[in-house]
């Protein structure tokens, strides 16, 4: 008698990735996460090609060649010109006709106080003034320090410290392993959330339409319930595929493209540093597989036992803290992922998806700890389901007002 | 269990909201192939008696059991069930929801997809397949689900005021159908307040009023039965003759009306005192009773409502 689970899989799923809202936010949530990664750097160095072009002159023969690759890889195009006396007449008349944004003169001066003279037909945006002033004085500074027979890349990169752990590693804010460990908890939290409260929804609204009447009597309560959870878990799982690839397809082929036709877009490959590993990404599909069950077998019983969207908003208030508790958590559990409160908090199945998350890709954690989590989910999903599918069956054909808790543990204790 | 021959069997039920009693010992035995009307004003228990032998609801007693099985799997396969209120999936298209609620049957989808089109065709909607159900009236919605109802060719059809909201021609063409399922030895039992409808249609007919079965027969024995309670009388001249013993009830105006007698009433008397009036008698005929007026002598005038109640009206609230 499984063709009617299967049924309601399958009505579900296609109902749900057909609609226009799915369409929408399936393909337009890369849409809007690739332009709000790439437009402000593509702006940033389109504003006006002219503008772009640099005359330097150089009065001390040596800033030029250290200045121009700096420049260059800020997105400037860059030209030497010579000294002499008119110098000054002649680029301002070539930047008034526009084949130039201007000209930078380097004097003894700049050798001296890294101190330089811009002329520009408009004025360049902040970053640009640093760049351009980080490079003159950074040239100028080199060249000193040279004289004197110093290591002068290695002492301007800011030195080194290499850092050997004693204990568990933790990672930093700074890291792309933090904003990878932070941001996918986030978006665990989110997914979990939207599709758990989908299944809510889809429950209350089956019970208020009354449908439920029929679907009941053609199938056990219990089938109808995995058929939906099942059913909007594979909408779920589709939406979070259609994104992965998208993002990989960014990555690996769009990003590589751009930067070939557009070299000063180059900073944008550094993004590829937070694409999770191919374990990384398996872990996420399952937090999220054994999240989902769970929470969505509790929300299916929130929706069972509710009679309008209200009651609803506030009998789901103990899941919804259940799902920001562990958020609220997460930043400390990825800077010291291996402290007694992390491991057991994120022991606990129903914080496991986010905290667990947090601790895997923020640093290492044992092997035997996620294996252990995974099992205590997997018993987790299954005493919710039991209970669930009892508060489910009872509460999907009663009206009237919500139950109270003791009424609550008569129907699991009857159902 | 042994084969008794009862498609519905209903044995002491009873239900309680609270200190409410919807249901109060409740027998019906309906035998298979039978069609079974289930008759009573609004709030007299009729849809809660639906829903306990659909499962919905369990009885605080008593017992429900269908075709002498275990009520729980026959019902999935063998019994289409049409709700009191009604409910669809709106986003969906026609036919895709009549394929589910196939499938939910254990239909496979291609043959739940062809019974679904040529169902769509016998009630006029084939060119709605493709449209959402929410783009339909409220009757074409009704229809939708009348088919999501019969799809699966049930033995027991259990429907819950299946002509409210239809319009003469669409109940006409469901009548039609529910006489075609009988035909092929469906079992339907269904409940409804349009006393016509349930005068044609059924065999048998069970009255509940307030939560209690006042009558449960053959309506062909109970109407031969009742035959001597009813006097159709056309007349001119005075009226007083009409108020005497045996009189319960006068129906109808304007010099033509129906006399509801006393059980045990001798008819001739009243003709005696009608002449003594000097009424000049047009007709005087002894008839046969209508289910309005054989319900009305079980269970009380005050149970249905006003008295002058015309022949088409339903029952108001109760």
């Amino acid at each position: 008698m499984w063709i009617n689970v299967w049924a309601v899989i399958r009505r579900e799923y296609l109902q749900r990735v057909r609609s226009r809202w799915f369409i929408a936010a399936t393909v337009g949530g890369p849409l809007i996460m690739a332009a709000m990664l790439i437009l402000p750097q593509y702006f940033a160095v389109r504003s006006g090609s002219a503008d772009r072009h640099l005359a330097v002159v150089d009065g001390t023969g040596v800033l030029y060649e250290r200045v121009a690759p700096e420049l260059t890889s800020g997105g400037w195009t860059v030209t030497e010109q010579r000294w002499h006396s008119d110098v000054v007449t002649e680029l301002r008349e070539r930047a008034e006709i526009g084949e130039i944004g201007g000209f930078v003169m380097l004097d003894e001066l700049t050798l001296e106080s890294g101190e330089a003279i811009l002329y520009a037909s408009s004025s360049p945006s902040p970053v640009r003034q640093l760049t351009l002033r980080s490079a003159i004085a950074r040239a100028a500074l080199e060249y000193q320090l040279e004289q004197t027979g110093v290591d002068v890349e290695a002492m301007l990169d800011g030195g080194g410290l290499r850092v050997e752990l004693l204990s568990g590693e933790g990672s930093d804010p700074d890291d792309a392993q933090f904003f990878v460990a932070y941001a996918g908890a986030f978006f665990l939290y989110m997914v979990l959330l939207l599709y758990a409260v989908s299944v809510m929804r889809a429950t209350l609204e089956e019970k208020t339409s009354r449908v439920v009447e029929v679907i009941i009597s053609a199938m056990k309560p219990w089938h109808l319930m995995l058929g939906k959870i099942i059913g909007v878990g594979a909408v779920g799982l589709t939406q979070m595929a259609v994104w992965f690839g998208a993002a990989m397809l960014l990555f690996v082929s769009v990003l590589p493209m751009l930067i070939a036709a557009r070299p000063e877009l180059a900073d944008l490959g550094e993004l590829r540093e937070v694409l999770p590993g191919a374990g990384l990404a398996g872990l996420f599909v399952g937090l999220f597989v054994f999240g989902y069950f769970m929470y969505s077998g509790l929300y299916a019983a929130v929706g069972a036992m509710c009679n309008t969207d209200e009651e609803a908003q506030q009998a789901q208030f103990p899941l919804i803290m259940l799902l920001v508790v562990p958020i609220l958590m997460v930043m400390n559990v990825i800077q010291e992922p291996m402290t007694p409160l992390a491991t057991g908090l994120s022991l606990f199945p129903l914080f496991t998806p986010i905290l667990m998350w947090g601790r895997v890709a923020g640093g290492g954690v044992p092997a035997w700890q996620i294996v252990l989590s995974f099992v205590l989910m997997a018993v987790a999903t299954v005493a919710i389901a039991w209970v669930a599918g009892r508060i489910y069956k009872v509460g999907i054909l009663m009206s009237g007002k919500r139950p109270t808790l003791p009424e609550l543990w008569r129907w699991i204790r009857e159902g | 269990m042994s084969d008794s021959g009862f498609a519905v069997r209903l044995q002491g039920v009873t239900k309680r909201f609270g200190k409410h009693t919807a249901v109060e010992d409740f027998d019906l035995d309906i035998p298979r192939g039978v069609i079974c009307g289930l008759l009573g004003p609004n709030g007299s228990g009729k849809t809660t008696s639906i829903r306990m032998i659909m499962g919905i609801l369990n009885p605080d007693e008593g017992v429900v059991s269908l075709f002498d099985s275990d009520p729980d799997t026959t019902r999935r396969t063998r019994v289409g069930y049409l709700p009191e209120e009604r409910g669809v999936y709106k986003k969906m298209k026609c036919l895709e929801l009549v394929t589910f609620l196939a499938e939910i049957r254990g239909i496979r989808r291609a043959e739940g997809r062809k019974r679904g089109l040529a169902w769509l065709e016998r009630l006029g909607l084939p060119e709605w397949a493709d449209k959402r159900v929410e783009d339909l009236s409220k009757g074409m919605q009704q229809k939708i689900q009348f088919i999501g109802t019969v799809i699966h060719e049930p033995d027991l059809l259990i429907l819950d005021e299946p002509f409210s909201g239809l319009d003469p021609i669409n109940q006409d063409v469901l009548e039609g159908i529910v006489r075609d399922f009988h035909s092929k030895g469906t079992t339907i039992l269904f409940s409804t307040h349009l006393m016509d409808q349930a005068e044609r249609l059924c065999e048998r007919v069970c009255l509940i009023s307030r939560a209690r079965k006042v009558l449960d027969a053959d309506l062909k024995a109970l109407k031969a039965a009742e035959r001597k309670g009813v006097v159709a009388v056309e007349f001119e001249g005075p009226d007083t003759w009409l108020h005497g013993p045996e009189i319960e009830r006068v129906e109808g105006r304007n010099g033509s009306l129906r006399l509801l007698l006393r059980d045990g009433a001798d008819h001739q008397a009243i003709l005696r005192r009608a002449v003594q009036a000097r009424a000049t008698i047009l007709r005087f005929d002894l008839v046969e009773p209508r289910l309005h007026e054989i319900f009305v002598r079980h269970a009380g005038a005050g149970a249905v409502g006003d008295s002058g109640m015309p022949r088409h009206a339903t029952w108001g609230g109760a």
